[in-house]
């Protein structure tokens, strides 16, 4: 938070600052092409798609404070709007995204001006509830169309060189949504509009005084949290091609939100890394233990009372108690003479 | 019809009694606690646990069971929840959550996965106007009244209670009287999550008693507390009989609305109660 106002300019975003953006961008590339060989593409790719809905979460968590415990409605809606789209109207890859991704900021839109004038444990619940409203809405009340538990096959063909039954297609695709997801959200969070959102999270009450609509602010925060998580829904359709209602359970937010913590909160890198950590942790535990929601439980319990910053917190302190070190053993070398 | 509302009334006084716990956590020391359920949930299957070495009575099961979670509730309240008084609610809800979720797999690990039925514990059933009723419910509903009246009692009456209701207005100034709040909090935490706990054995009889029995119980019950105001018992008990009656009739015609219904009518209470505020 250091940096909070050397890097941005009431224009935005300087020639600099773009710069270190396309650096970051250049290394999380790099990163994922370096982590496919070691696991495998496709999950590689199913890694990717987790992280831009754990980067959606934490502009709405991380960023402007406000813990939901509802996002998988955006998800799910995402998955849906897309799947029933390709079914419907046109089994066009692109289309459908796109339906998918309105559909999710819609439903954001309507849903957000309800919830964001609450706080804390109110916006939490409510967020909880609605979401177990889109769980009821696809897995029984419109069962007809959604199929319900049974699942539904999307109905998206390939399009031109986008075949998703490509391995090699999916991932660069769904590598491209994540850089730009970062890159919208990187150039966004040191905007002035970022500068807002987050002292939205220190002092609410002092940007209105300040005489920001924060009303407005936190709403367009949940629209495009909303619609981000409702992009990684699209290709979740798009990449695996066979939805069910587990894609908007309830059940499954504590999964972001331990994403987001463990990587550390209001950082895009530590919602990355935390999403690669938990889909790790994911595939390894749960194919040597059948009962493992306690570790998370444990390391949740570990988070929240030793190591708040999460993994990068823990990064940073350790980088900055070793530049504190050095700088001390340099300045007394000079002493030295 | 006088058995859909009787069985609101039923849902009604279980609802009543998770949600106290609730809304005294919430209202004295602004946490969220999912770990509620993960209290309901245990005591339940505390009471299967004894019945066999109680002879099958079922209110000395009660009884025990309730007393078995006193020292659970107790470390919860003096390990976690303590350290959390004051800081963001942020993390005490994802502690408490953390907490749930290592419950809900210590009980799948000790007691299986498998729901266990438990059988209706008085059995008897009156006629009301030429329909059946089980007395068991009829009980039920006649305790929540009993503990409501004992409660509003406890509340205004005795010293404890009065410290409470003042620490829910205003926490600092009754510190500053002189009083460690922490150890009233303590106990008003370990009251409600015995409630908790009576109100899980209360309703095992009517459904069955799964690890997952407290994760459906919670969301309907922050409802519960979201419509009766946070920290507000006679809300609470209004709110929890109002919810029991819409799950009730809502449940009579479509089952498996019955949930979001609940959360209907929250959303709804929620935009009207933001407009006069």
């Amino acid at each position: 938070m250091s940096n909070l106002n050397s890097n941005s300019t009431l224009s935005g975003v300087t020639a600099t600052k773009r710069i270190t953006i396309y650096r970051d961008m250049v290394l999380i590339a790099a990163g994922f092409f370096a982590l496919s060989p070691l696991l495998a593409m496709h999950r590689v790719t199913d890694f990717m798609i987790f992280c831009i809905f754990v980067m959606s979460f934490d502009l709405l968590y991380g960023y402007m404070g406000r813990l939901s415990f509802g996002q998988m409605l955006y998800l799910g809606t995402g998955v849906y709007v897309s799947t029933l789209f390709s079914l419907h109207f046109s089994p066009n890859p692109i289309l459908s995204l796109m339906a998918g991704v309105v559909g999710g900021a819609i439903v954001a839109g309507i849903l957000g001006l309800i919830v964001v004038g609450l706080d804390g444990a109110s916006f939490a619940l409510t967020n909880l509830a609605f979401n177990q409203v889109g769980f009821f809405l696809i897995g029984s009340a419109f069962q007809k169309v959604t199929h319900g538990e049974d699942g539904i096959s999307a109905g998206v063909e390939p399009w031109g060189f986008l075949d998703f039954a490509n391995e090699y297609v999916a991932f660069g695709f769904v590598l491209l949504c994540l850089l730009l997801t970062f890159y919208v959200l990187r150039i966004l969070t040191s905007s002035p509009y970022g500068i807002v959102i987050r002292s939205i999270k220190e002092n609410e009450s002092r940007v209105k005084f300040l005489g920001y609509n924060t009303f407005f602010y936190k709403w367009l925060t949940f629209v495009l949290a909303g619609a981000f998580a409702a992009l990684a829904g699209t290709l979740y359709t798009l990449y695996v091609g066979f939805v069910s209602p587990t894609f908007i359970g309830p059940l499954n937010n504590v999964e972001v939100i331990f994403a987001a913590l463990i990587g550390g909160a209001g950082n895009l890198f530590g919602a990355l890394i935390g999403g690669i950590l938990f889909m790790t942790m994911k595939d390894t535990l749960s194919t040597h233990i059948p009962q493992w929601e306690w570790v998370l439980g444990v390391l949740l319990l570990v988070i929240v009372f030793w190591l708040r910053g999460g993994v990068t917190g823990l990064i940073r302190t350790i980088y900055n108690y070793g530049k504190e070190k050095m700088a001390k053993r340099a300045a007394v070398e000079v002493e030295k003479g | 019809m006088i058995q859909t509302l009787l069985y609101g009334l039923t849902i009604g006084a279980i609802l009543y009694f998770f949600a106290i716990g609730l809304s005294i956590t919430f209202g004295t020391m602004q946490i969220i606690n999912f770990a509620h359920a993960m209290v309901y949930a245990l005591g339940v299957y505390f009471l299967i646990s004894f019945m066999p070495m109680v002879q099958g009575s079922f209110p000395l099961a009660t009884v025990f069971a309730i007393v078995a979670v006193i020292p659970v509730a107790y470390l919860m309240e003096r390990f976690i929840i303590r350290r959390l008084y004051g800081e963001s609610l942020d993390y005490a809800m994802i502690a408490t959550y953390a907490l749930l979720l290592i419950g809900t797999d210590v009980i799948k690990f000790i007691w299986g996965n498998t729901p266990q039925p438990i059988s209706d514990p008085i059995g008897v059933s009156f006629q009301l106007f030429g329909i059946d009723i089980p007395m068991y419910r009829a009980v039920v509903v006649l305790l929540a009244v009993v503990v409501f009246v004992g409660l509003r009692l406890f509340f205004t009456k005795s010293i404890v209670g009065k410290i409470v209701v003042a620490a829910l207005e205003d926490t600092e100034g009754v510190r500053c009287l002189g009083i460690n709040v922490d150890k009233y909090f303590s106990m008003v935490f370990i009251l409600g999550s015995a409630l908790a706990v009576l109100g899980g054995i209360l309703y095992a009889p009517i459904a069955t008693a799964e690890p997952y029995m407290g994760h459906d119980i919670l969301l309907i019950a922050f409802a519960v507390v979201i419509v009766g105001g946070m920290g507000n018992l006679t809300g609470t008990f209004v709110s929890a009989f109002l919810l029991g009656m819409v799950l009730a009739i809502t449940g009579r015609y479509w089952s498996q609305a019955a949930d979001t219904m609940v959360f209907v009518v929250m959303a709804a209470v929620l935009i009207f109660r933001r407009s006069d505020a």
